[in-house]
């Protein structure tokens, strides 16, 4: 029964449901056999993919099935969907994971034979090889290179210190990339011979060369020769508007940008050459400087298991990586930097790119360097905001690597299998002991009986509710038991919540431990919820008068950030908080305030993340109230203004206590979502500055998603906020009752 | 019947539209923001701005979202918009039929393990997702509903049902009993006194519950995104995320598909406003 | 009370009910005639509106029998019982118009469409509800509402009617009113009915049998007048009238050949009452201490030689217009006496004014078993 049914006659009503249920079991009908491929590429590269394939199934009569995924959700739906036999035949995805991918039996090994094909020794051939076998084919080589309005730079520049030196008009920067990015560093940290994860597999990112490169790029910004703050989206937009000469992008940066003015593609130069007027205080060199290595990507296709039974799906890969058409449909629609371009006319800017690759180095496919990223790129953060020396932050890297990617087990591991049927058993037993215990208190035949009617209303939602609410969520929280990962989990009791509630080990308010995000979590909650409620009630209260003009337009206005989702307003809210462009600094601006960096400081990124969820929230609380407002009756306000009360007063002392038990229960579920509220921190602060605005939940994400897909360990973190709301929730039930009691026996 | 105009002293009057307007400011200020990126054509140069507005507005962003700039683009975009309406309507449905006797139940009917159903399902409340994704798919996979609208509709109702219920309960709770019981003697047994006197009463509330539900679904994209595997299957938003990628968004024709698909919400919350503050009134949640 | 069982429409034996350790019904045993208004009556708490409830099924006992006709219904849903009922708030059905309200229950029993309407109309007509039939509860007055939610019980044709505190939410003036509607209405279709009230007039003047109800158990039961003039215990006596029943302490005694009931009676302004002897002649001892009510409406201003009771030592004098109630002290006790209208303006606070009652108005109870002699 819904919206909008209301208007329809009994009859109609039966129609719309019937129509609304065949639609919904409409599944997916059986379909020939075709073969199945995703891919997160979407506009051109989309597009070349799409024309490539319809090539290879008018050449092959075969029919194929594309299906684009967000990026966002790609990584999970593949580990979801393949281990179940619900997978793509084929999925084209970056080289990197491939390490994750073979772990976890994701994709196919392809035969050398068929590898020899089409790949000489090269970039493309190592990057697809993991423990001396080969997987997948190459298809695009995706690093960074050096982009320049020819306008400015009509030449190749020779050294950064070139380009830095070059005479621009006013208003114009020199460079501008992704700076505070750890993809934007790598080139640098190459550059000084460091990496991110050495050849023996260890953390990379230590010592002089690391800190060396660090210094390197704080020293840029505070020559003001780069663009600071500069994310993806500003690099462009600067770029297309011709504020900057040159920025430092990957091959899909062509793909968005439509030119008014002509472009160069060059390898990224020198650091400095022998010609260069040297810095303020470096000697003038003699030789070539460090030359930067950016990370190169090899985007391959890759056979999952069920693909690699089906030969056609084979020659679709191959046709795909090594087919002449394609190619050039990938290098010119697509504007792909094709991986094996022998024999294809390319554009310029794509063989610009193309040569990356001769000074690139290669991702490393090792699963650990998932948990490279973000230490490196806390590291460099601290120190563009001038926290931290670069020695203390690589230190300080190399810790948060470790700690990371620590095993939380060091022990023996118990045995295997049992363990699942423990853990049900033992919440079974639990189930069973609560149910004698309260069967004792009563007599539980004659209970039933009186029960009868109510089940017939019940049980079916009870049994919905347990299976597909209450079950999975058993699940997952019995994987907190497991350690490793999912294909390979290990048993080790709860040894993870041991780590967690010793805060790993380390100081027990340490960064980043426990219990200080769990402080964080708790003022984020009492501040957003304060907020919450207070502005709703206000607003809740104002908007219930009766004689107030406008009140639909406002309560529609007002309700507005309710109505978006969260993931879009959320961005925009970070935009909103850029220190350069942002137009919170901008109204500051106008109030002679200086420009604020909001998040490069604890207190401000907190008061940003903040100001984006209580705009979120408050619309809820203020319709509770208005709701709550319209079940007081009218008498006993007039009689408190009778009684001389001053609106304060009144409000004060007859709404609130009025409202307060219809407030309670949404304002309990309301801090519930908000302890648990992980969009707003993981899209406006993004954890900045250092992790220290993370809240648990977010914490438990990046467990699960960045630190070496930690999932047994996220889950025991699930399991511990669950665990502090549900105490926490009876504690205030029992202070409130205890509170009511006395407040109403004083009265 | 209406009764006399109260008289509101000047300040007051003054007072409330200054803080209204205040807060409608603040509430629409970034939405603002969203809207004056959606009309923008790329390219503008980033300047500090306060005021949100495109320098060249253009609807080139819409054209591309609703897949007017290719072939086919809008056939496939109206089928899209079609599942996301089937899908949201039918949790919402779902949601509300399956809480609704429940919630029936909770308020009204004395049963043994009320109180553990009640507290369970507030605690399902604060369990953060992340730990309960994977085990969630397995299940629908055993249940042959992976890849059917049927099983995203089950999912989402899933997790609008607790919810749902707290909603309703509260809702059942203000209604009199009275109006049952003169039902019971008037000859309706308890099931048609539930469905011919507290539905209707509760009309409102279970229009609002089943706006909430529908929106949960019209909003969400991750598990639709891991559920559905045909892109004549997909739903809005994970269209609208797809405009997301690894290295670069385009974040002009996000904005414009955001605002297209926030616009049945809108639209909707505008018709409910009235039955939206009246369904709330006791959203009654006891742990 | 002397009907036989078999013509009793309602009966109810034994009927117990507790809540948790809390007992609301103690053993009530009920008898309503065919065709007979019954009045349940009695303060908040005694278990009144439980057993109303209980005959129309909506509560469950825990002992006892209740049997309507000659079906015995304990254990039967409400919608089997055949029963019609008028609830305190009136619960009419928010979405239904008044005609839909009145249709709803013999839609419910499926009874053909030309009976409804017929019966509807003809309901509709007797309550005057003939231009409210398409409107919605929330568009009618209190009293219109009443009035629907009696034609939702007429149009039933029900073996019994229930009515619980129907008049509470009505002004004073609309509930006199509906009070007689109520019993016209019951004269005109004969039907047997229960009514549950707080309100001794309403009691009074509707019941056939009343019934007062004390503690979970009847107190007493009978035609109004007789409750009223004899009450069978303090409580009953204290229940009903108003202004309440005045209670003096005193001591029999035989003088001159009667009986007397008296305090003090040889000190000034004190009183002595005399006693009907038919009516407590079992009870009669020399010096037994009793508990002496008189109703402020019984006693009257002596003239000549009327016999006087007691000499009043007026405070306060009410008038009410037709009658005035003179507030004072008779032998240390609070005492209220009604005066006539004339009396109510001569009479002055601080004055003593002798009094006189009639013998067979003097009622006497034990005063530690709280009933009458």
């Amino acid at each position: 029964m819904n919206v909008a049914f209301l208007g329809l006659s009994q009859r109609n009503r039966y129609v719309v449901l019937g129509i609304a249920l065949s639609a919904i079991t409409v599944g997916c009908g059986p379909e020939k056999p075709s073969i199945f491929v995703w891919h997160a590429y979407r506009g051109d590269e989309e597009k070349a993919l799409e024309q490539a394939t319809r090539r290879w199934e008018e050449k092959t009569g075969n029919h194929v099935d594309l299906l684009a995924i967000p990026h966002g959700a790609y990584a999970a739906k593949l580990e979801a969907a393949i281990p179940h036999g619900h997978g793509p035949d084929l999925f084209i995805d970056a080289h990197e994971r491939l390490g994750s991918f073979v772990r976890d039996g994701l994709v196919a090994k392809v035969d050398d034979k068929e590898i020899q094909a089409f790949a000489a020794e090269g970039a493309a051939r190592r990057s697809l090889t993991v423990a001396g076998k080969g997987y997948g084919f190459p298809l695009a080589s995706k690093g960074l290179a050096l982009i320049v309005n020819r306008q400015f730079v009509p030449n190749k520049p020779a050294s950064f210190e070139a380009l830095f030196h070059g005479t621009y008009p006013a208003g114009i920067k020199p460079l501008a990339y992704e700076i505070q990015s750890s993809y934007g560093q790598a080139p640098f940290v190459h550059a000084f011979g460091s990496h991110f994860i050495a050849a023996d597999g260890t953390f990379g990112f230590v010592g002089e060369p690391a800190e060396k490169s660090l210094d390197l790029v704080a020293g840029w910004q505070k020559r003001g020769v780069v663009v600071p703050d500069a994310d993806g989206a500003l690099v462009s937009q600067l770029f297309a508007a011709e504020r900057v000469a040159a920025v430092i992008s990957g091959p899909w940066f062509l793909a968005d940008f439509s030119a008014k003015f002509p472009i160069d593609v060059y390898p990224l130069p020198p650091l400095y050459v022998p010609a260069d007027v040297p810095a303020a205080g470096a000697p003038a060199s003699t030789s070539d400087g460090p030359l930067p290595r950016p990370f190169l990507t090899v985007e391959a296709a890759f056979l999952t298991p069920d693909g690699a039974a089906r030969p056609e799906v084979h020659d679709l890969a191959n046709f795909l990586a090594t087919d002449p058409e394609s190619l050039r449909l990938r290098a010119t629609v697509g504007k792909q930097v094709v991986a094996l371009a022998a024999g294809v006319d390319l554009p310029a800017t794509t063989v610009a790119f193309g040569k990356v690759a001769d000074q690139a180095e290669l991702t490393p496919t090792s699963p650990a360097m998932r948990a490279t990223w973000v230490p490196v790129e806390q590291a460099l953060k601290k120190v563009l905001r001038g926290d931290a020396t670069s020695h203390d932050a690589v230190l300080e890297a190399g810790r948060r690597f470790a700690d990371a990617t620590k095993p939380p087990l060091q022990g023996e591991p118990p045995p295997k299998k049992t363990p699942l049927f423990v853990v049900f058993g033992m919440l079974l037993l639990g189930a069973v002991f609560a149910a004698i215990k309260q069967a004792k208190q009563t007599d539980i035949r004659a209970e039933l009986r009186r029960s009868k009617t109510a089940y017939a209303y019940v049980t079916h939602a009870a049994i919905i509710v347990a299976l597909l609410v209450v079950a999975p969520l058993v699940a997952g929280a019995a994987t907190s038991l497991y350690a490793g990962t999912r294909s390979d989990p290990t048993y080790v009791g709860f040894t993870n919540y041991i780590a967690i509630l010793t805060a790993r080990g380390g100081a027990l308010l340490g960064h980043g431990s426990f219990y200080l995000t769990l402080l964080v979590t708790v003022l984020w909650t009492i501040i957003n919820v304060f907020f919450h409620v207070s502005i709703g009630l206000l607003l809740g209260v104002v908007l219930s008068r009766e004689s107030l003009r406008l009140k639909p337009l406002y309560r529609t206005l007002l309700i507005l950030p309710w109505a978006i989702p969260s993931y879009v307003t959320a961005l925009s809210w970070k935009g909103m908080f850029h220190k350069q462009y942002g137009a919170v600094n901008g109204i500051l601006h106008f109030f002679g305030v200086a420009p604020v960096s909001w998040f490069s400081k604890f207190s401000t990124a907190f008061t940003a993340n903040i100001t984006t969820n209580v705009w979120l929230g408050f619309p809820f609380m203020m319709v509770v109230t208005m709701g709550a407002l319209t079940s007081i009756p009218k008498d006993v306000l007039e009689a408190a203004d009778v009684d001389g009360a001053t609106p304060w007063q009144r409000f004060r002392y007859v709404t609130l206590p009025l409202l307060r038990p219809a407030l309670l229960p949404s304002v309990a579920l309301g801090a519930v979502w908000t302890f648990n509220m992980f969009n707003v921190v993981f899209l406006v602060s993004e954890g900045e500055p250092d992790g220290t605005t993370d809240i648990l939940v977010s914490d438990a994400y990046r467990w699960a998603f960045t630190r070496d897909a930690q999932y047994g360990y996220a889950a025991a973190y699930a399991v511990v906020i669950f665990g502090i709301l549900f105490l926490g929730s009876r504690a205030l039930q029992w202070l409130g009752e205890r509170f009511s009691g006395t407040s109403e026996a004083s009265k | 019947m209406s009764p006399p105009k109260e008289r509101v002293p000047l300040w007051v009057s003054i007072g409330s539209h200054t803080v209204l307007a205040a807060a409608t400011l603040f509430a629409v200020y970034p939405v603002l923001w969203v809207i004056s990126l959606a009309f923008s054509a790329g390219g503008d140069a980033p300047e500090p701005r306060v005021v949100p507005f495109p320098a060249h507005p253009t609807l080139e962003n819409f054209k591309q979202f609703v897949g007017l700039d290719h072939a086919g683009g809008f056939a496939l975009f109206l089928g899209q918009l079609g599942n996301s309406l089937i899908v949201s309507l039918a949790t919402a449905l779902v949601a509300v039929v399956i809480a609704t006797p429940a919630s029936y139940a909770l308020a009204r009917l004395p049963f043994f393990g009320k109180e553990g159903a009640l507290r369970t399902l507030f605690a399902t409340q604060m369990f953060p997702a992340v730990a309960s994704a994977v085990p969630l798919y397995v299940l629908l996979e055993h249940l042959h509903l992976l890849d059917a609208r049927s099983g995203l509709v089950l999912v989402y109702a899933t997790t609008a049902i607790p919810f749902a219920i707290f909603q309703l309960k509260g809702a059942i709770e203000t209604i009199p009993v009275d109006l049952e019981e003169a039902a019971m003697v008037d000859g309706a047994t308890r099931f048609q006194a539930f469905v011919k006197v507290v539905l209707p009463a509760a009309r409102p509330a279970i229009a609002v519950t089943a706006l909430f539900a529908f929106m949960s679904a019209w909003n969400e994209f991750i598990l639709a995104a891991t559920l559905l595997s045909r892109k004549s299957a997909f739903t809005l938003p994970i269209v609208l995320q797809s405009y997301v990628g690894e290295h670069l968004a385009n974040w002009g024709v996000f904005a414009a598909g955001a605002l297209l698909v926030s616009a049945p919400v809108m639209i909707l919350f505008y018709i409910v406003q009235r039955q939206l503050i009246s369904g709330l009134t006791a959203g009654g949640v006891k742990g | 009370m002397a009907h036989p069982p078999a013509k009793d429409r309602c009966v109810a034996r034994g009927v117990t009910k507790a809540y948790g350790n809390n007992p609301i019904l103690r053993g009530i045993d009920l008898q309503i005639p065919e065709g007979s208004f019954a009045v349940l009556v009695g303060p908040s708490g005694c278990g009144k509106s439980t057993l109303l409830r209980a005959v129309a099924g909506l509560e469950t006992v825990d002992g006892g029998t209740i049997t309507l006709g000659d079906r015995d219904v304990t254990a039967l849903p409400p919608r089997d019982r055949d029963v019609a009922m008028v609830f305190q708030s009136y619960a009419l059905y928010p979405h239904l118009t008044v005609r839909d309200n009145l249709a709803f229950g013999l839609e419910l029993r499926k009874t053909p469409k030309d009976i409804i309407a017929a019966r509807v109309a003809e309901a509709s007509t007797m309550l005057g509800l003939d231009p409210l039939l398409e409107r919605l509860p929330k568009q009618l007055s209190g009293g219109q509402r009443q009035r629907v939610a009696m034609g939702r019980a007429v149009v039933r044709r029900a073996q019994l009617y229930l009515f619980d505190e129907p008049l509470s939410n009505l002004d004073a003036a609309l509930r006199a009113e509906v009070r007689v509607e109520i019993r016209k209405l019951h004269e005109r279709i004969g039907a047997t009915t229960l009514y549950v009230t707080h309100d001794q007039v309403e009691a009074m003047t509707l019941a056939d049998t009343l019934w007062v109800l004390h503690g979970g158990k009847v107190a007493q039961s009978g035609p109004p007048l007789d409750v009223y003039e004899r009450p069978n215990s303090l409580f009953v006596a204290g229940f009903l009238g108003s202004p309440k029943i005045n209670l003096l302490p005193g001591t029999l005694a035989f003088q001159g050949n009667r009986w007397s009931a008296n305090e003090r009676a040889s000190e000034p302004g004190n009183y002595q009452f005399r006693v009907d002897e038919d009516r407590f002649a079992a009870g009669l001892q020399e010096g037994r201490s009793v508990t002496i009510g008189v109703r402020p409406q019984d006693v009257a201003v002596a003239h000549g030689d009327d016999p006087v009771f007691g000499q009043l030592t007026v405070d306060l004098v009410e008038a009410l217009g037709s009658e005035g109630l003179a507030h004072g002290d008779l032998g240390g006790t609070p005492f209220v006496a009604r005066l006539d209208a004339e009396e109510a303006r001569t009479v002055k606070p601080k004055s003593r004014v002798p009094l006189t009652v009639k013998a067979h108005r003097v009622h006497l109870f034990d005063p530690s078993t709280e009933k009458a002699l």
